[in-house]
């Protein structure tokens, strides 16, 4: 092989071995990332095979659950997709759109056996919100449109 | 009324624009010039017409006509009018109509400029690109439309969302449009060379300067957003990879990699099916980016209501784009064959061809973590998301590599470099760097990235410096550049391209070290206060006077009084809020921010946990203004490059 070619041939090399090294840079890094997403029926469903697992919930913050332990940013409160009920603890300051009756995901680690303790909450954040003057019909649409986007 | 003008002038420019495709298409057809004037002519009035359209809304806006659907929903008696006649993109539908304007005026903008010098693309420019417009206004007028009315009208409409009613906000959306729609015009001009089969440097050189200026727009659009999501959001953060964050990443980051390498087509003619690619790509990222927000696909702060309809229309309009970029890009590959190789590896070519392979990584990245998510909810019946980690691991060492690339690439020789030359530019450069690596360690960067970072930073610093050195070292011997200021002038002042892309790369760094500073080194406290309780926080002592009420404009607000006090004795008042806004039940943080060359102090008032007692939230941010800083920097480098003369008369000169 002349010169010009090993030159070439050294230069595919390096674009190869980099291109590669960073790509399963991506994928290894990628598979460890992955939080699935469940509703409090599917938890419940499979509570053996999650344990330990980074997980996120969501659901409705069922209306009249919620407990605040007053003097802490301690939380109790139970998580609804309309059948199964499923209680979270959270200690940390919540997110302005968090509220009962509204949509949530709480994230953290799956321990069976135990209540599920959120180490973050997200509240979805609505373009559509609905104001205080918004009719019954209105906020009954919004509710379902919100529990839809959430299965 | 003025929502009637608004409706009827879209509706008419659909119509023109129909006949701007027509007419082009069949002026080529027919070999008529008059014809393809006449496609010139609608383009014109079509801008005309959007400029009418939109103002005729942004003026029902104003009027507080809440007889239209569209400004109920996103408009208040109490709303003030800065906000008022900026709410016209405060939801998808008055943000496509902002598109589709921006969109004709470029197109016509394009048909007036390129007319005379690229009479043979033109046709197919206006052609391509009135379909894209077609595309938007069929979407605007049908599927999801500002115009409806609601009769019968409200008295008040229900106020622009609060997270909305933001500087940050207002500028956001336009800067964010004005990129997006930039790329169009590089991208039509791509097509219209492979069809006429003058797929040669013509569109490159042609479009460089809309590229720029989208790109320029891009980024700053990109940078409001991080600096709206910091003050509005009060999470004391400034970038989440938040799905529709990544949506607007992932063509900034191709664009970035399409800048590169069109220089290599313009010096070496190499690189040609590739450049079609890189812009298409582009332009269909930018799509894709307008749609996923706009689609509510994605669950984000930015989502909106899903409406399955409207998805299924995005899905097939890129198709169709995507059918046809890639189609004709297979059908004509034969004219983008180019007998020149690239061979060496010590050569700027190649420097070019390693700095768009860590961007093309890059741009996978995010769209793996962006896409994923909706093809496993596509395919199964789980939920999942990507978390930020995933992107921190990646991104670092595709930075660092870039960073790299930054800082041998100005210096590097086109075609054969030599060991020697780049010992004789780079051994300072490599010194400067190891040594500013270690001073990172030592002055308590002890972070491996942030350190690497440092080192980077200060290599790529030094390489430009020393080259522009030995530019007006070189110039000062040619006569009539006798002291070293005219000699730095002239070396500017002729080579505006080669020193603006330096002073952008010069706001890259002050980035980066924006980024490593917050990034790594944010520090937060959450704790309870009662008024004169006091906190220590970095140099800084805060302490909470009082809680108070306020009323301003359309919100009622809780009111923390802080005074913060530095160590060296002066002290500046911190006034977080919690704002509830009358048109809505929920909270909105308003974090109370002092910005600091070195460090931004961000505190965000929380709950009252029992009578007195106020949860606190103070963070630290160290640099984070030099992220601002540097978007800045990059802008004011873009401008420069943009004052060169399009042609490129200096070709030969340099070469």
């Amino acid at each position: 092989m002349n010169k010009k070619g090993q030159k070439r041939l050294f230069l595919i090399l390096t674009v190869l071995v980099v291109g590669g090294a960073l790509i399963s840079l991506v994928f290894s890094s990628f598979t460890g990332a992955l939080v699935y997403f469940y509703t409090p029926t599917e938890i419940l469903q499979q509570t053996d095979s999650l344990s330990g697992k980074k997980v996120r919930i969501g659901g409705m913050v069922q209306e009249g659950t919620l407990v605040k332990e007053s003097g802490t940013l301690k939380i109790r409160f139970m998580v609804t997709d309309g059948e199964k009920l499923f209680p979270v603890q959270y200690d940390g300051m919540l997110p302005d759109l968090f509220r009962e009756g509204q949509g949530v995901i709480v994230e953290g680690t799956w321990q069976p056996d135990q209540d599920f303790i959120a180490s973050s909450i997200l509240a979805k954040h609505s373009e559509d919100y609905m104001p205080v003057e918004m009719s019954e019909e209105g906020i009954a649409k919004a509710k379902k449109s919100i529990l839809k986007s959430m299965q | 009324m003025w929502i009637e003008i608004a409706h009827f002038s879209a509706l008419l420019a659909l119509i023109l624009t129909g006949m701007q495709v027509f007419t082009s298409l069949y002026g080529v057809h027919q070999n008529s010039p008059a014809w393809i004037r006449v496609g010139r002519q609608s383009a014109i009035m079509v801008a005309l017409l959007l400029t009418i359209s939109s103002f005729g809304l942004i003026n029902s806006f104003l009027l507080h006509d809440f007889s239209v659907l569209y400004v109920a929903k996103h408009a208040s008696l109490d709303l003030p009018y800065f906000y008022l006649a900026t709410a016209m993109w405060g939801g998808h539908e008055g943000s496509l109509l902002l598109w589709a304007w921006f969109l004709s005026v470029y197109i016509a903008v394009a048909a007036w400029r390129h007319w005379k010098t690229h009479a043979g693309s033109i046709p197919y420019v206006l052609a391509i690109l009135g379909c894209v417009l077609i595309g938007f206004l069929l979407l605007v007028l049908f599927l999801s439309t500002p115009f409806e009315r609601l009769i019968p009208p409200p008295m008040d409409g229900r106020d622009l969302n609060p997270l909305l009613q933001d500087p940050g906000m207002v500028f956001h959306p336009p800067f964010l449009y004005m990129g997006y729609v930039g790329f169009a015009i590089p991208y039509a001009f791509a097509m219209a060379a492979l069809i006429t089969g003058q797929a040669g440097e013509e569109w490159v050189l042609a479009t460089r300067r809309w590229t720029l200026f989208s790109w320029s727009m891009l980024t700053t659009g990109i940078v409001f957003g991080a600096y709206w999501a910091y003050y509005e959001l009060g999470w004391g953060g400034y970038w989440a990879w938040d799905p529709v964050e990544n949506a607007s990443f992932m063509p900034w980051l191709t664009a970035t990699a399409f800048l590169h390498s069109v220089m290599v087509q313009e010096r070496r003619k190499m690189f040609k099916a590739w450049n079609v690619f890189l812009i298409t790509a582009t332009f269909a990222l930018s799509i894709l980016g307008t749609f996923l927000v706009r689609s509510g696909v994605l669950s984000s702060v930015h989502a909106f209501a899903a409406d399955p309809g409207r998805g299924v229309y995005i899905l097939a309009f890129m198709t169709v784009l995507l059918l046809f970029s890639f189609g004709l890009l297979t059908l004509k590959s034969d004219q983008l064959e180019t007998d020149i190789r690239l061979e060496n590896p010590l050569s700027k070519e190649s420097a070019f061809l390693f700095n768009n392979l860590f961007l093309l990584v890059a741009t996978l990245t995010v769209l793996l973590g962006t896409l994923y998510p909706l093809a496993v909810e596509t395919w199964s019946d789980s939920k999942v998301s990507v978390g930020a980690p995933y992107y921190n691991t990646v991104f670092i060492p595709i930075m660092l590599g870039i960073f790299l690339m930054m800082g041998i690439g100005p210096v590097i020789a086109w075609r054969k470099a030599t060991w020697l030359q780049l010992k004789r530019d780079l051994t300072l450069p490599t010194i400067l760097g190891l040594v500013a690596g270690v001073l990172a360690w030592l002055l308590g960067i002890h972070n491996l990235y942030g350190a690497v970072t440092a080192s980077m930073i200060a290599f790529v610093l030094t390489s430009h410096l020393l080259d522009t050195r030995r530019g007006v070292v070189a110039r000062m011997k040619s006569p009539g550049a006798a002291s070293a200021m005219r000699a730095l002038a002239q070396l500017l002042g002729r080579n505006k391209r080669r020193y603006g892309g330096f002073v952008v790369h010069f706001g890259i760094l002050v980035m980066a070290a924006g980024f490593i500073g917050s990034g790594l080194f944010q520090e937060e406290k959450n704790l309870f206060m009662t008024p004169s309780d006091t906190v220590k926080v970095g140099k800084w002592t805060i302490t909470l006077q009082s809680i108070e009420k306020v009323r301003k404009y359309n919100w009622n607000a809780l009111q923390a009084n802080m005074v913060a006090t530095h160590d060296q004795g002066f002290s500046v008042e911190l006034k977080p809020q919690k704002r509830v806004y009358d048109k809505s039940s929920q909270p909105t943080t308003e974090a109370a921010i002092h910005t600091t060359l070195w460090e931004d102090i961000y505190v965000v008032l929380g709950d009252e946990v029992k009578k007195d007692t106020w949860s606190i939230r103070v963070y630290r941010n160290p640099l984070v203004v030099w992220v601002w800083s540097g978007a800045g920097i990059m802008a004011l480098g873009v401008i420069f490059s943009l004052m060169q003369g399009r042609v490129l008369k200096r070709k030969s000169q340099e070469a």
